[in-house]
């Protein structure tokens, strides 16, 4: 059996599979259920995460483009088929890559006149999102000469990567019989980030009547900026040393923030009751090993005006090219600052609406009394989910449909629609197993696909080993 | 009854885990990408006045002028091993009432010839500015050469000249770069 959960374990964390959690909300897993909102009804009296192993999760999304599109064995040339890509995405589809590996997860129900489970750990988290950068990629693959007039604008380029460890601390208090609320402090130590957000700016090559040569190059009002921090103290480094540095900043060497989730839990009766959460309220304020690289100006090139001047034997020419990069370096100076930046959070909300319904599990009575009055659990729940993130470009959301069905205190599946940027037919499924206080799961969306990733646009994956004692 | 439960978890996330694959793709396709763009560039641009063709101070016709700009972009190993092609376009405005004769000399560093253009242009006058194109086309062989250039050597010969010549030779001129980009 233990053989069997490794390789199972292996297995999910080599599954490259969303940042949205829809699977997991308000499920039975605990330590995660606490983890998507503090203010989850808990009933359970102590948790601990198997190290390492407490939770897996890897979301590997694309909004506009999936691997098939690109690498499909139809027998299109593969270079008609990148050109097709590209004219189909724009400027507002992204690719995103989200990854959190539970290292230390606990919990536990601290008995006495005022019972409250405190939770807490750390976990490593993964966070890149890059929008596609059309009018760029356009400029780059084809060049400008079919799209003469036309403005190439830097405002495409958004993206962002971070890497970082997250240590948290979390507080769950039945405030009433109806309202269950919950507040998580976390620390963030960043390892590495990067990012390139707020650009501004066009290129564009024109024809106009009355210029000096053929075309006029012009970039208009260019403001274009990349923050790094984390970067410049690896610059040469054995990949030894980069590693002690990288876990010397894991734990709590790093770039340091802070950052709050809250969340609540409130029963309208004993079949209907609403959840909400935020989290990740919060900021990391870079402050050590920053680089950032400015660009602003506006400029015209028209090429190079030669004079014909008279020179005398021997006297040298006029350093046309010289003087023209000293030209568009003076209009368009770039930067290198080592100032520190605030970077918030990608900040997520969550909010549910649950009902209960189908016989109790188990059939000791409709109260489990020894949890604080709670209800108790039936075998059905259906409800809807509303989640969303704010990215460089505004909110991304997304809506679920769920219905999870329990099979004594053993076994729990949900299964998940979801409507989001990546798909309209996104099926999920998660399987949550109990053994003597064991619990494993598993939980994997987009289904629907599952049989041929490559048609998929995004892929979610969860995988988690815990101890939960009731 | 939990024994079954087990049983069913593990072959239905067995099922999910080894179901998944990526069916009907040929990564290998990968080597196939070619990214071949085409660049539009300004090139060179100029106004010669009539005048720069007779030194009046010395009453003297003055038959040949030039002069020399550094191309630096030109000769890096980088451009070298993805250009492969390259369409000069040059258009000549001459007011100046006689034809010209205009030279294009890549040099490199040590002002060694490594690829010349050349090309008459037409007499015009004030009133009607005569219009002369020269577009030169170069192969994967001939940019390799250019491209060892560093400066191009501009050289514009008249015939003859006079202290009341008047008008203007104007030269607007682009370049076609034609990339292309492989693994």
């Amino acid at each position: 059996m233990k053989k069997l959960l490794f390789i199972y374990l292996a297995l999910g964390l080599s599954v490259a599979v969303s940042q949205n959690k829809q699977l997991l909300y308000n499920w039975e897993v605990t330590p995660q259920t606490l983890m998507l909102n503090p203010g989850a009804l808990v009933t359970n009296q102590f948790h601990a995460g198997i190290p390492l192993a407490s939770q897996f999760h890897i979301n590997v999304g694309s909004s506009g483009v999936s691997v098939f599109d690109v690498f499909a064995d139809d027998g299109v040339e593969i270079n008609t088929k990148i050109s097709n890509t590209i004219s189909k995405l724009s400027s507002r589809d992204f690719f995103t890559v989200n990854q959190q590996l539970d290292v230390l997860n606990f919990g536990w129900l601290s008995k006495g006149l005022e019972p409250m489970y405190f939770s807490g750990g750390m976990y490593q988290e993964l966070d890149a999102i890059a929008y596609f950068p059309k009018d760029i990629a356009i400029l780059a693959l084809e060049g400008n000469r079919e799209y003469i007039g036309k403005a190439y604008d830097f405002n495409d380029i958004s993206a962002r990567a971070d890497l970082l460890t997250v240590y948290h601390f979390g507080v769950n208090k039945q405030v009433s019989k109806k309202l269950t609320a919950g507040v998580r402090l976390k620390l963030y130590s960043s390892l590495i980030s990067v990012s390139s957000t707020r650009n501004k700016g066009a290129f564009k090559t024109t024809v106009r009547e009355g210029s000096a040569n053929i075309y006029e190059h012009t970039v208009t009002d260019l403001d274009v900026e990349v923050k790094t921090s984390g970067f410049i103290s690896l610059d040469g480094l054995e990949p030894s040393q980069v590693r002690k540095k990288l876990l010397g900043r894991a734990l709590l060497g790093g770039n340091l923030g802070i950052g709050i989730d809250a969340g609540i839990t409130y029963q309208f009766d004993n079949e209907l009751s609403l959840t909400a959460s935020v989290l990740d309220l919060g900021a990391i304020f870079h402050t050590k090993d920053t680089e950032l690289y400015k660009a602003k100006g506006d400029y015209t090139l028209n090429g190079i005006e030669l004079i014909f001047p008279e020179l005398e034997n021997g006297e040298p020419t006029i350093p046309y090219y010289d003087n023209l990069e000293d030209d568009i370096t003076r209009e368009i100076p770039v930067d290198t600052l080592n100032t520190g930046y605030t970077q918030l959070r990608p900040t997520k909300i969550n909010a549910a609406l649950h009902y209960d319904f189908g016989r109790f599990v188990g059939d000791n009575g409709g109260c489990n009394c020894k949890n604080n009055g709670t209800k108790q659990k039936r075998v059905s729940q259906a409800g809807v989910q509303y989640y969303s993130i704010f990215r460089p470009r505004g909110l991304q959301m997304a809506g679920t449909l769920y219905y999870t069905r329990r099979f004594g205190n053993t076994l729990s599946i949900k299964t998940t629609y979801t409507l989001d940027s990546y798909s309209a037919k996104n099926i999920g499924a998660g399987m949550f197993l109990n053994i003597a206080g064991v619990n494993l799961f598993l939980a994997a969306d987009n289904l629907l696909q599952m049989s041929n990733l490559a048609k998929a646009n995004s892929v979610s994956l969860q995988v988690g080993l815990n101890y939960i004692l009731h | 009854m939990d024994v079954k439960i087990t049983k069913l978890f593990f072959l239905l996330t067995s099922m999910l885990l080894f179901v998944s694959c990526f069916d009907g793709t040929d990564f290998d396709q990968a080597n196939d990408v070619v990214v071949t763009p085409e660049i539009e560039l300004d090139l060179i641009y100029f106004n010669l006045d009539a005048s720069s063709f007779y030194n009046n101070a010395t009453n003297t016709e003055v038959l040949v002028v030039e002069d020399t700009t550094d191309l630096d972009f030109l000769g890096g190993s980088d451009i070298n091993d993805i250009l492969k092609g390259a369409d000069f376009f040059f258009k000549f405005t001459n007011s100046i009432s006689r034809g010209f004769n205009v030279s294009f000399d890549f040099l490199s560093q040590d002002n060694v010839s490594r690829y010349l253009m050349q090309t008459n242009v037409a007499p015009g006058s004030e009133n009607t500015p005569v219009v002369s194109y020269f577009v030169q086309s170069l192969d994967e062989l001939q940019i390799k050469e250019l491209t060892k250039a560093k400066k191009v050597l501009v050289t514009v010969t008249i015939p003859s000249s006079s202290q009341d010549l008047t008008g203007v030779l104007n030269l607007q001129s682009k370049t076609t770069y034609y990339l292309q980009i492989e693994q």
